[in-house]
């Protein structure tokens, strides 16, 4: 495995290295080298080979490392931050502050990784996770309030995604609850938020962020749904320290004012980049589905739906916007 | 019947979220009922769908909900929800129930997954013993104190 992180960043300047080069200068075999090569596509990187001139990523890499995130981070933030590891490969990010939680880990501990094995969406549902390209940050917080007045801290970390979002130069991010960012109606960002908790406290909460920063051909062909990437959103590739930095920062500090506010710190501008008030939406639940016209958040976070004639609140679910129906042939 | 019992048993069925209630003493019975015919039913239906806001501060012992349903429930260690979402017992769909029936658990195990908001909450027994009951089934809605599992 150390191997394959050896070619890759050999690679990373983006230029072509022959197999034989790359051989003698890691003192590998061709045949070692050919095989993590191969390997590099199931990670979701463009490689091309070409014969005689040898093989080059589609796109110059930059890996994360934890020396170059770390002067990214506010200052304000730093003080937060417990730790920060930066892995090449895990299952999940999220996953192993869960693991390292249960054993004592400190509250402003962060974790970074190049590919995730086992990234995990929704439910259940695989998180696309080529190596390299994306941002996959997790960060654990350790609140002493109970579980019950947590569940808005989700929605709080979509503005925070939103904040460090802005702070590169995305100005028109907009935000679908529960929990996606998204550019021009496509999806740029996903949090997913694990708790675990005694009923009445404390709890340890890990804030999952996926951000697509230059999705590459062979992964983005394997996302089903509408999707965007940094890169598209402001037109020009940016460092991806920064942005690890910008988005650790922001997190932190959201999180921080979440401790001592609640979500009241975050519902004005939540309810400013809500992408889908006022507009017909599906609302996905385990056994049913309902229809109507949304009316943004409550002051928990509930998302308000009108249907009917009648607005009702709802803890979960999946929303997505239906085509309007003709309307009524009344004028 | 003493008055004030009558009223004390009211009371009780306020607080609790139980639609009917018939004592015997005796030669004396009293039944008790929340809701004119008919309407219990459509307020089952509806219930899930209604969202109750957290308490600003739960303090711990107060939480009306699972001490007064508990007379209705198998007896042993009530393990309850302690925030509103939705009960998964298994960690995705198609994965094997972290929990059945007469299972014996160990302090710590996970029961279930209640995810609000996308927020994943891990719930873990606190007790050791077997799963005597399973009160919600997969994927419905439950609120801040519901019972969910009975440990004994």
């Amino acid at each position: 495995m150390s191997l394959r992180f050896e070619i890759l960043k050999i690679l990373g300047d983006g230029r072509f290295h022959s197999g034989a080069t790359l051989g003698a200068r890691l003192g590998a075999s061709r045949t070692a080298v050919w095989k993590h090569l191969h390997a590099l596509s199931a990670w979701g990187l463009d490689v091309y080979a070409v014969p005689g001139k040898g093989y080059r990523l589609a796109q110059p890499l930059e890996l994360l490392t934890r020396e170059g995130v770390l002067p990214a981070v506010a200052p304000a933030a730093h003080a937060l931050l417990a730790d920060l590891e930066v892995h090449p490969h895990i299952d999940s990010t999220n996953s192993h502050l869960m693991r390292r939680a249960a054993a004592g880990l400190a509250s402003g501990h962060a974790c970074l990784a190049e590919y995730q094995s086992a990234g995990r969406g929704r439910r259940g549902r695989h998180w696309i996770s080529p190596f390299g390209s994306n941002i996959y940050l997790s960060v654990l917080w350790r609140f002493s309030t109970p579980p019950a007045q947590l569940s808005g801290v989700g929605l709080a970390m979509g503005v925070a995604v939103a904040r460090a979002l802005r702070t590169l130069g995305v100005t028109d991010a907009s935000l679908k609850w529960p929990n996606d960012i998204l550019w021009q109606g496509r999806k740029l960002a996903g949090t997913l938020l694990e708790m675990s908790a005694e009923s009445n406290g404390p709890c340890a909460v890990v804030v999952g962020v996926g951000l697509n920063t230059a999705m590459s051909a062979a992964a983005a062909g394997a996302i089903d749904q509408a999707w965007a990437d940094l890169e598209q959103a402001l037109g020009e590739p940016v460092p991806r320290h920064r942005i690890a930095g910008l988005l650790l920062s922001e997190l932190l500090l959201a999180l921080q004012s979440y401790e001592r506010a609640g979500l009241n710190a975050f519902l004005p501008e939540w309810r400013a980049l809500d992408d889908m008030t006022n507009r017909a939406v599906r609302l996905q639940l385990p056994h049913a589905t309902i229809e109507g016209v949304a009316r943004g958040i409550d002051d928990q976070g509930a998302l308000l739906l009108e249907c009917n004639g009648a607005t009702r609140r709802y803890a979960a679910g999946e929303v997505s916007l239906r085509p309007l129906a003709m309307p009524p042939t009344s004028h | 019947m003493d008055i004030r019992k009558v009223k004390k048993l009211i009371e009780l069925l306020e607080e609790s979220g139980i639609s009917e209630i018939e004592i015997h003493e005796g030669e004396e019975s009293v039944r008790i009922s929340r809701h004119p015919t008919g309407a219990a039913a459509a307020m089952m239906s509806a219930a899930p769908m209604a969202y109750a806001p957290p308490p600003a501060a739960p303090a711990p012992g107060v939480a009306a909900a699972p001490e007064s349903t508990k007379d209705s429930l198998p007896e042993g260690h009530v393990i309850t929800s302690p925030m509103v979402g939705t009960f998964y017992r298994s960690s995705a769909p198609g994965n094997k129930p972290f929990v059945e029936n007469g299972q014996h658990v160990s302090a710590g195990d996970t029961l279930c997954i209640i995810e609000a908001m996308k927020m994943f909450n891990q719930i873990e027994s606190d007790k050791a013993g077997a799963v005597k009951a399973i009160l919600v089934e997969n994927g419905q809605p439950v609120e801040f104190g519901q019972p969910l599992f009975i440990i004994d």
